[in-house]
């Protein structure tokens, strides 16, 4: 049976004593280990962290986001991602090896102020981050609701191998599109769907560190009783839930009208 | 010598295509109206040790003016007349694309437009600050920090300035034995008029009053206007490299004067009950 | 600095009617400044002061960043209003060594290698100045980190001690540093129990002086409770702070 104590802490707080395993957001001072970020901490046998619950979006390599294209060089984009870094999208990602500037026109592919979903190729601690949007899923976004959250409470807008976030899109009626950099778009029918799943989206943001919020989540949706579960405030894969989960949780994927790269849709 | 920039803030293509849709039925992303200007907040002497402060919201944005009463030599020209000096600072918490540094042309800009409402508006009647004239006159200064930007720091930053003025205590001087003594009494400062600045904006077609951040990344051009109580304009600057038609302009100005006395209304309210 | 007048009463009352072990009012509000990544206004005493943090962003200009770790910017400014005289808007002198000092006190709490070729960016605005400003500003700054997501290995809080009428005092308000025998800032990591800023001015024998080292840290320990009960509010809506499952 996992022991797993939850605690609320500020930076320099101690989360664990004893020999406890340093996971994230903390640091091993002697025999305790001590949270560096202002969170809820975790320790079980694998190791002591903590969930941290501000912070604005750090890059990570394999990472899904949605970012905004600014400007373009003579070999990538320049884009967004609500970071500290810009991103680059090379031009080779979407033309080929064989792209060239004087016969391909990046300009129609992706302009100023395009949308597009994207997963960070490589970040490391030498460079900026390089996206690519060859996978499924991934490219321009032509339309939809665009809004932020803080990119810490992602993990549980997601939830559960997507169970959140999918509860939301069918209740609403919607398909939402959710970059690990706290940046969503949200596409339904008509403006009450939309509204609804925005709702809810806010409603998680503001009360992610809560106990029994899936339950007020469904209430919001009018969701009926029987389908709710119990759910805990945090879950082990909160930090790991995979790329598949965060953009492609409803089957059914409706046209969303993106390019790759050979431009059918 | 000035120089066009690129735009530091780009609006996401689906935002704009959503902001446009919503202008072209008539409302804002908001949900304002085209010529609706957003709640004003208004939170009078703030800072205890100035002799007047304001700390207003404009929706998101926020600016906090004070007074600070000093005496001084008169302007050259001005032998009979108060001095008055208003600055304005954009904070670099205010806003990411701020850099910390000297004014740049657009705060010299914010500062001398909100001045010029002030003055041509002779809200104060310097005429009545003088001690000795030619020689020895009440100096008034008005500071604006800029806290927050979400648009229309002209508006704001005018409201700041007029409620910190309009609810300062001024010190009262004298003269004794050649020197300049505070009495440590205090009076009311001679008010004539609240000046107020409405600042309208064109996005494709259409004209916008009050612009968020937003909603100034998409802007072509901007125009600001300041009326007095009697309705009359007594300051006017047009900014940004776009361009508004004659009917633009005859109709942006008949807006500041209907909205400016609802804000004038308001912000009497709001001043006297402060 | 000889004191000219006494500034502590018979009945032991300051000018500000504290005793001598008391600090004045502090209160923290957090998340103030929208665009912020993170922020915090302190009301300290009369000073009102805001800390506003931007982090980790890119560095500009781009030359100045580091490739093993990010780079502390620190601007400590005071609004023209926010003194009794009026002051020129321009950077003072005072003002450029505030900003340095205030740097290194905070610096050695971030954890900078988590953040390579990136800035972090600490403002700190006075809006109102009476004594202490850049004790209440460090302390206020450490809220806005904390609130930014800034992975730090402990806050800081500061507080100034004195001398005053001989005695030390803790705490020292705009007219004992004017006035006073003696004023040391100082900033503390409470957990890790390491002193990052010291400044004096003044003059302390060594009784003095390890008696007013005391009492200022004393006194960071107090600051440290209301930085924690704020942060504590705004994100948890509990003021204890500890929850167990």
């Amino acid at each position: 049976m996992q022991e797993v104590k939850r605690k609320y802490v500020i930076p320099g707080d101690i989360v664990a004593e004893g020999n406890m395993r340093p996971l994230v957001n903390v640091f091993k001072n002697g025999n305790s280990i001590v949270a560096t970020r202002i969170g809820i901490t975790e320790s079980n046998q694998d190791g002591a962290k903590v969930i941290p619950l501000s912070g604005i979006y750090f890059p990570r390599a394999n990472d899904i986001v949605i970012g905004k294209i600014l400007d373009h060089s003579s070999l990538s984009w320049s884009v967004d991602i609500n970071s500290c870094f810009a991103a680059h999208l090379p031009a080779q990602d979407i033309f080929g090896r064989d792209f060239s500037p004087a016969h391909d026109d990046m300009g129609r592919q992706l302009s100023t102020g395009d949308v597009i979903a994207a997963r960070i190729a490589i970040f490391d601690r030498t460079r900026d981050p390089i996206l690519t949007i060859q996978d499924k899923d991934l490219g321009k976004i032509p339309t939809g609701e665009l809004i932020k959250i803080s990119p810490t409470r992602v993990p549980r807008l997601i939830g559960k191998r997507g169970s959140m976030i999918q509860t939301i899109e069918q209740a609403s009626s919607t398909r939402i599109t959710i970059g690990q950099n706290g940046i969503i778009v949200v596409s339904g029918k008509d403006k009450e769907g939309t509204t609804l799943a925005i709702n809810a989206i806010h409603m998680v943001e503001v009360e992610a560190h809560t106990s029994n919020l899936t339950q007020r989540i469904k209430q919001l949706l009018n969701v009926p009783e029987s389908e709710i579960e119990s759910d805990d405030a945090q879950t082990n894969e909160s930090n790991e839930t995979t790329n598949q989960d965060e953009i492609n949780s409803n089957n059914n994927d409706k046209e969303m009208g993106m390019i790759n790269s050979n431009g059918s849709k | 010598m000035s120089l066009s920039k690129k735009s530091t803030v780009i609006v996401e293509n689906l935002r704009k295509k959503q902001m446009r849709e919503a202008i072209s039925a008539g409302k804002r992303l908001d949900e304002r109206s085209l010529d609706e200007i957003r709640p004003i907040e208004i939170e009078l002497g703030v800072i205890k040790k100035a002799n007047g402060s304001a700390w207003v919201k404009l929706g998101n944005t926020e600016v906090v003016a004070g007074v600070k009463v000093e005496t001084g030599e008169p302007f050259e020209g001005l032998e009979n007349s108060g001095a008055m000096i208003i600055t304005a600072e954009v904070l670099p918490i205010a806003s990411p694309h701020i850099e910390p540094g000297p004014p740049d042309e657009e705060t010299i800009e914010l500062a001398r437009v909100v001045d010029r409402g002030v003055r041509e508006s002779e809200m104060l009647d310097l005429k009545k600050l003088v001690l000795v004239p030619g020689k020895i006159v009440y100096t008034i200064f008005v500071d604006c920090s800029v806290i927050n930007v979400d648009g229309n720091l002209l508006d704001a930053t005018s409201y700041a300035v007029v409620s910190a003025l309009a609810s300062c205590k001024l010190p009262v001087f004298e003269i004794k034995n050649d020197k300049v003594v505070d009495t440590g009494k205090t009076q009311e400062p001679p008010i004539t008029t609240l000046p107020v600045s409405i600042t309208t904006v064109k996005i494709g077609d259409y004209l916008i009053s009050d612009p968020t951040t937003e909603e100034e990344a998409c802007m072509d051009a901007r125009l600001t206007i300041t009326t007095n109580s009697k309705g009359s304009i007594v300051a006017m600057q047009k900014g940004l490299k776009g361009s508004f038609s004659i009917d633009d302009v005859k109709s942006i100005a008949d807006k500041a004067i209907t909205k400016g006395e609802g804000i004038r209304g308001k912000l009497k309210g709001m001043i006297n009950t402060g | 600095m000889v004191q000219s007048r006494s500034l502590i009463d018979e009945s032991g009352k300051r000018t500000d009617g504290r005793v001598i072990d008391e600090l004045r009012e502090v209160k923290i509000n957090v998340g103030i400044v929208k665009n912020a990544d993170g922020s915090a206004l302190i009301e300290f005493g009369k000073n009102r002061i805001i800390a506003a943090v931007y982090g980790p962003r890119e560095v500009h200009p781009k030359h100045m960043a580091l490739s093993d770790r990010g780079v502390v910017r620190c601007r400590y400014h005071m609004s023209p209003f926010s003194t009794d005289t009026r002051k020129s808007p321009a950077p003072s002198r005072r003002e450029t060594e505030i900003s340095k000092v205030i740097r290194e006190a905070l610096e050695p709490a971030l954890i900078l290698e988590d953040y390579p070729r990136a800035a972090i960016d600490i403002f700190i605005e006075v809006l109102q100045a009476d004594g202490g400003s850049r004790c209440a500003g460090i302390s206020a700054a450490s809220v806005a980190l904390a609130d930014a997501g800034i992975n730090m290995r402990d806050m800081v809080s500061a507080c100034a001690a004195g001398k005053v009428d001989d005695k030390i005092v803790v705490d020292i308000n705009d007219t004992e540093d004017k006035e006073g025998g003696a004023d040391m800032p100082v900033a503390y990591m409470p957990n890790l129990k390491k002193i990052t800023l010291l400044q004096l001015d003044g003059e302390l024998n060594p009784n003095e002086f390890n008696t007013c080292l005391e009492e200022a840290v004393r006194g960071c320990l107090k600051v440290y409770e209301i930085q924690r009960s704020s942060l504590m509010e705004k994100y948890f809506g509990d003021e204890k702070g500890m929850k167990e499952e």
